[in-house]
């Protein structure tokens, strides 16, 4: 069963929809990312989700109770803010049990759930500090051990890495993931980073204007975005777009941009002369393959393991090319980039996946 | 003129105007405690030392004002003054800056509006109200009028820009309802503005002068403002008793300053840390 469904639900500020008819099925103690770029929509439906916004039509239902018009509280969630939003009075031992408190919870309940959740979180020596007494990392552990303590159904998580360095972002993230395998509770944690929602989710939904663009696996967004967008939000660096015209046939891809180039990449029920894209992961790229672009090295960045070399055509757009043998190369050399035409994605000219 | 001598010139002037404010705002203070030590006649001269009259004004003080009864009195309406003006405005001011209505800043612009109405011109059908309530010559009538105060919800409203939503979303998630998220999170987040706004409204309450002159008719009302007024414009004023009893009445705001003086200055520089 279900735990959490939304159904062609909807938001409005007066004539302005911000949601526009969200489908969603959510399992038990599923990880779900909410992921796009500002302003798609993603914290308003966590919102909507949390009770925080009012759903203008269309259904949400938890364990098959439809839950529109209940309270937030009622709602068996608990919903981890961006800026923590402790309260900055209370202690916090305070702020794990205030919920508690007000739901009428008996105060050796109160103690002992506080207690659980702290030592989950290594929150112990913390319980009697203010949360200006302590650092970003664990105003953040506070308050996920203040959802925590709730024993909700459900975890909402709203961008709660956003306010931390990189380095304890990591360190956060690792966290929460274990968090996650230890409680086993159904989580949806919005975020606009797409490494978080690639390393944490079960199930990512790309959100762009207010509509769900694709829901999968990160790696089936990953290996099968179903559109332009999805292809080019999912994996860092980037995907590499190609402009092509398909030529008689259909079977190879003319690249204006690239010296007029003719790749084999096979394009299904296309028209010759109509215009395509052809999306390459940067990892593609490589010394074999059938298919080959000339290029120069604008810019390189060496991380070690890895080196991106930053390459075009001309005064063409640039590719992103990703090699593990990367140190001997310098800026300005010319390279045939090869990749096999079997790992070549092709959108149409409305940016759609043709497979 | 070289650059080293135009900047001590520009010291000396700034120095200079300083010391000048510093000087004007002092000497009045000054002044009140030398005049409390000297005769009414010592004071005419513009005598400026302490004197050896202090004894004396205070017993006079004493035997011709009721003190217990003016202290309580003023004390009496500033605390209920200060309390129903904290209550209404900083409610007002959460609401006007929580919740969004399509005529929210109509109304909000028509309160500020009444800022620009000089006291002057509402007294006389302020007065009438009073007594068509059947409440002149009670502190209730001195009270009423200054509860909704336009300065004080503007003060509330600009401060709760700097209030964290994200606080009150977390409180609904907690199962609060609206009036308990401003009673148990707004109110306490919010203390140093509240005793900023506390110290304002105390003030401005406990000198108040025009107002309760025009409603408190019997004596057994006056509060010490008033009782100093008479004092001073006696046919022989004793303006060495009139000091003692101005350093008096400036006791109690003194002490409220000084207890509040911390939270007074983080509530103007910005409550929410």
């Amino acid at each position: 069963m279900s735990e959490l469904q939304l159904n062609d639900v909807r938001k409005s500020y007066g004539n302005f929809e911000v949601i526009k008819g969200v489908d969603l099925d959510i399992k038990t103690g599923e990880f779900v990312v909410f992921v796009g770029p500002s302003g798609c929509g993603k914290s308003t439906l966590l919102r909507m989700i949390a009770g925080l916004e009012e759903i203008t039509s269309g259904d949400l239902t938890i364990d098959g109770e439809r839950m529109n018009d209940v309270d937030p509280s009622k709602r068996g969630i608990a919903m981890v803010f961006q800026s923590y939003a402790l309260y900055p009075h209370m202690t916090v031992r305070e702020n794990m049990g205030f919920a508690l408190r007000f739901a009428g919870v008996p105060k050796a309940e109160i103690e002992s759930r506080v207690g659980e959740a702290a030592n989950i979180l290594e929150l112990g020596p913390l319980l009697d500090r203010k949360p200006k007494q302590l650092s970003g990392g664990q105003r953040q552990r506070v308050a996920i051990g203040r959802a925590i303590v709730r024993h909700p159904k459900i975890f909402l998580f709203d961008e709660p890495l956003s306010n931390l360095d990189a380095e304890l972002r990591v360190h956060m993230r690792i966290e929460i993931a274990r968090l996650h395998k230890k409680l086993a509770t159904t989580i949806i944690y919005v975020t606009h980073d797409q490494v978080e929602a690639m390393t944490l989710a079960d199930k990512i939904v790309v959100m762009r204007g207010g509509v769900v663009e694709q829901v999968g696996s990160p790696l089936d967004l990953y290996d099968d975005p179903a559109n332009l967008f999805v292809a080019g939000f999912i994996g860092s660096p980037k995907m590499n777009f190609l402009k092509g015209i398909v030529e008689a046939g259909g079977t190879h891809v003319r690249l204006p941009d690239l010296g007029n180039a003719i790749i084999p990449v096979r394009v299904k029920d296309a028209t010759p002369g109509s215009a395509v894209t052809i999306g390459i992961r940067p990892e593609h790229f490589g010394e074999t393959g059938s298919a080959s672009l000339d290029l120069t090295i604008d810019m390189l960045e060496h991380l070690g393991g890895e080196t991106f070399a930053y390459a075009r055509h001309g005064d063409g757009e640039l590719i992103i090319i990703e090699t593990k043998n990367g140190r001997g190369l310098k800026s300005g050399d010319s390279i045939a980039a090869r990749f096999d035409p079997a790992a070549a994605l092709v959108f149409d000219a409305d940016g759609r996946r043709l497979r | 003129m070289n650059k080293g001598s135009t900047r001590i010139a520009a010291t000396i002037v700034t120095y200079g105007f300083v010391g000048l404010m510093a000087f004007l705002s002092i000497f009045p203070f000054v002044w009140m405690l030398f005049g409390a030590t000297n005769s009414s006649i010592d004071i005419i001269k513009g005598r400026m030392m302490p004197g050896g009259a202090l004894a004396t004004n205070v017993s006079t003080f004493f035997t011709q004002v009721n003190a217990p009864l003016v202290f309580w009195n003023s004390a009496k309406i500033a605390i209920l003054a200060t309390i129903l003006t904290l209550a209404v405005s900083s409610l007002a001011g959460y609401g006007f800056e929580m919740f969004r209505s399509r005529h929210r800043d109509r109304i909000y612009s028509a309160l500020l509006l009444t800022m620009m109405i000089p006291f002057a011109a509402l007294m006389i059908p302020l007065f009438i109200m009073m007594g068509k309530a059947g409440l002149i010559n009670t502190h209730l009538a001195v009270v009423l009028p200054t509860i909704g105060s336009a300065f004080i919800v503007f003060y509330f409203r600009q401060t709760t820009k700097a209030f964290p939503s994200e606080l009150r979303d977390a409180a609904k998630v907690d199962g609060l309802k609206e009036w308990q998220i401003f009673l148990f999170i707004y109110v306490p987040v919010m203390r140093s503005t509240y005793a900023a706004a506390f110290i304002i409204v105390f003030m401005t309450a406990w000198n108040n002068y025009l107002w309760p002159l025009i409603v408190l008719q019997s004596n057994e009302q006056k509060t010490i403002t008033l009782v100093i007024s008479s004092l001073a414009s006696a046919y022989y004023p004793d303006y060495g008793v009139v000091m003692v009893g101005t350093i008096l009445a400036t006791l109690p705001t003194l002490a409220v300053f000084f207890f509040m003086q911390r939270q007074f200055v983080q509530g103007m520089l910005g409550s929410v840390k």
